[in-house]
């Protein structure tokens, strides 16, 4: 008897003890979707940080981001002050009324050299800057220097086709027996990027308004063929530098933070290439990763000094050698890169500064229909490539659920289509 | 035994062993490798170069102690609750008729069929109201919620397993109800019971979604670190690996007796 209640006295007392609000001295809580791997959220605390106010730094994959954003909002209780995410991801958060405008802090570092044209990404269609730019990135094709013996006569590594991609697999699993080149189609790979961003801009030139074009339809005939030369396990990939240090891949796109480990692993191994072109041009996408303040935020002076701190030339660049997003600010690359990153700022500038360059923005306007966008393309490609349906019939029957979804959201168009009043037209 | 059955007999237990010491081993192998020996293939049999790094960095990560502890008290909570109210609850199933019975059997795994994810946002809100949002003990209360059913369910059929006569017999010689049921019952029912509180721990020591949406700063080991690890450098996921099965390994060692009990195998 007696040692049952004394059971139930301590479970209540321990109950109460830890049911108090845990008085911690008010830290700053910067909450980003990015650098979530352990050992970049590790040089996040270490290195990137160091110098800013105390920060406690926490990672969220994006659906609890949003469900966390919203949460404190409807309580009206504020525990996160400093967020970091990519520009998609914050976009939702405006509707709602989550983010604080950074106009003043936008304003400070007006010196610092933002391109304008990144600035006023930050505004995410509104008169207010919502955003500071933070990192960016892009996807590139990295190359292992093993597969170049067998790159067909006429190509050039720098300046490939998807036709030439695609000989080029096939002259590699003629001669080796093995399917070596590699895309992140796994359930968390980025392959909707891939499909978005680079293949179909390349064909159409357009993102949306050509989806269902005679144009597309070739470009995914040659992806077809394409695909016939990929590694059949490419649906399982998620990090493309897995099965190019495991030595499956030997031609991969993906994602610059992705493919970094495999890079400063082994530098004197891989070259890193813009990625293919097709009809209309070299399409590529740049990823923006950006900071906000949350609205009615716990620390909002102390989340402008790590905003103004993060953007320091320095912290870029620390960013730019240990994770592998490069500076928005003006800070050149000093000429004594680790070998890995100095591969990988070469890739980028030279899908950047490729001739017949296509900018192909991450998608503008949609709202929480983001995941539903990726969807289209990513159906679409499952229904062409890998069910082996009539290329004409999907597009077509694709074309009419981004429609709708353009429809719903009234998203006007954004680069490379053609700015468009109202919603971007599926033509 | 005959020769031939004991040579069953004895690659039987190799291959049993064999079955569970084979990934332990590959797993050590690439949590200590390091980066490029993940990748390697054949295996070497033993590491080259062993070594710790990839293990020291993942127990130096900031706050990884202090998550293992909201861990710890989290777990220990739940497993506290749901026993409390799951033990009474298995006991009125077992020994009392009453109307709804079934009904109540089954609608107990309800709070099991609603998707975390869709309560996740309504939860947060009244959690960060009521003052429990970012604490362990806020946790623990939504695990016990998931852990609840399953201590109750074991347990009642723990209770049926215990005849009513040594009850009525304790009654006869003066016990009241609840000291028969302390004397006589519980002693009886105690291997069974922690079982089914291990069962609990481990369903608060693994449960992610939860756990992250609903802490901050006082995050979960799980919810700390096991969410990125999927998206981590091989070798780190090994090393995160190799050091969740330790403690588990160990536990379940020093628990074996009871579950031994649980299956009706005794135990020297």
């Amino acid at each position: 008897m007696k040692t049952l209640n004394h059971l139930a006295i301590a479970a209540i007392a321990a109950g109460a003890m830890f049911a108090a609000p845990v008085a911690k001295a008010q830290d700053l809580v910067f909450l980003s979707t990015q650098l979530r791997p352990i050992d970049e959220a590790q040089k996040v605390r270490e290195v990137l940080l160091k110098g800013a106010p105390k920060t406690t730094y926490v990672v969220e994959e994006p659906p609890q981001f949003a469900v966390r954003m919203k949460a404190e909002q409807a309580a009206g209780k504020r525990t996160i002050s400093l967020m970091g995410a990519l520009h998609g991801e914050l976009q939702p958060l405006v509707p709602a009324g989550s983010l604080d405008a950074v106009d003043d802090i936008a304003a400070k570092l007006g010196a610092s050299g933002i391109p304008a044209g990144l600035m006023e990404l930050g505004k995410l269609g509104t008169p207010n800057q919502q955003y500071i730019p933070w990192m960016q990135a892009t996807y590139v094709l990295v190359v292992k220097k093993a597969a170049l013996p067998f790159l067909p006569a006429g190509a050039d590594v720098n300046a490939l086709t998807y036709e030439q991609l695609a000989a080029w697999g096939k002259a590699i699993q003629e001669k080796t027996g093995q399917r070596r080149i590699g895309f992140p189609a796994g359930p968390k790979g980025l392959f909707a990027r891939f499909v978005q961003g680079n293949l179909v801009p390349s064909y159409t030139g357009s993102m949306v308004t050509e989806f269902r074009s005679a144009a597309a339809e070739k470009g995914w005939a040659d992806f077809k063929a394409l695909w016939a030369t990929v590694n059949p396990n490419a649906n399982n990939y998620n990090f493309m530098q897995e099965p190019l240090m495991a030595g499956e891949v030997w031609i991969a796109w993906d994602h610059i933070a992705r493919v970094k480990d495999a890079l400063t692993a082994e530098p004197d191994q891989y070259l890193v290439v813009a990625p293919p072109a097709g009809a209309k041009g070299r399409a590529y996408m740049p990823v923006i990763a950006g900071l906000s303040i949350a609205k009615d935020a716990p620390n909002r002076a102390q989340a402008a000094a790590v905003i103004e701190h993060l953007l320091k030339p320095a912290t870029q660049l620390a960013a730019a050698q240990e994770v592998g997003f490069f500076p928005v600010v003006d800070a050149p690359l000093p000429p004594d890169l680790p070998a890995g990153v100095k591969l990988l700022a070469d890739g980028v500038a030279k899908t950047q500064g490729a001739k017949d360059a296509i900018v192909a923005l991450l998608p503008i306007g949609l709202g929480d229909k983001g995941g539903e966008f990726n969807k289209v393309y990513f159906d679409t490609f499952q229904r062409i490539v890998l069910r082996n349906e009539p290329i004409r019939a999907v597009l077509d029957a694709q074309a009419e659920i981004l429609r709708s979804l353009m429809i719903q959201t009234a998203a006007p168009c954004w680069a490379p289509d053609k700015p468009s009043q109202g919603a971007c037209p599926v033509t | 035994m005959s020769a031939p059955r004991k040579w069953l007999y004895v690659t039987g237990v190799l291959a049993l062993c064999a079955w569970v010491l084979v990934p332990i081993y590959l797993i050590g192998l690439g949590a200590m490798g390091g980066r490029l020996a993940v990748f390697k293939w054949p295996k070497a049999f033993a590491p080259g170069e062993a070594s710790f790094a990839a293990l020291a960095t993942f127990l130096k990560i900031e706050g990884v102690w202090n998550a293992a502890l909201n861990s710890l008290i989290a777990a220990s909570l739940t497993m506290l609750f749901s026993i409390l109210l799951g033990a009474p609850a298995g006991y009125a199933l077992a020994r009392f008729a009453f109307r709804g019975q079934s009904a109540f059997r089954l609608l107990v795994l309800l709070t099991r069929a609603f998707p975390l994810a869709i309560l996740a946002l309504p939860l947060t809100v009244i959690f960060i109201r009521v003052g429990l949002y970012d604490t362990p003990f806020g946790v623990s209360l939504i695990h016990t919620a998931l852990a609840l059913p399953f201590a109750a369910l074991v347990t009642a059929s723990l209770f049926m397993g215990i005849p009513r006569e040594y009850e009525e017999a304790a009654w006869v010689f003066g016990c009241t109800r609840w000291q028969a049921f302390r004397k006589v019952v519980l002693p009886l029912a105690l291997p069974g019971i922690a079982a089914a509180a291990i069962f609990a721990f481990v369903i608060s020591w693994n449960e992610v979604f939860a756990a992250s949406v609903l802490t901050v700063r006082e995050r979960t080991l799980t919810a700390y670190l096991l969410t990125v690890l999927s998206e981590s450098p091989l070798h780190y996921r090994f090393a995160g690996g190799f050091i969740l099965i330790i403690p588990s390994v160990l536990f379940i060692f020093a628990v074996r007796k009871y579950l031994f009990a649980m299956w009706g195998v005794s135990s020297k």
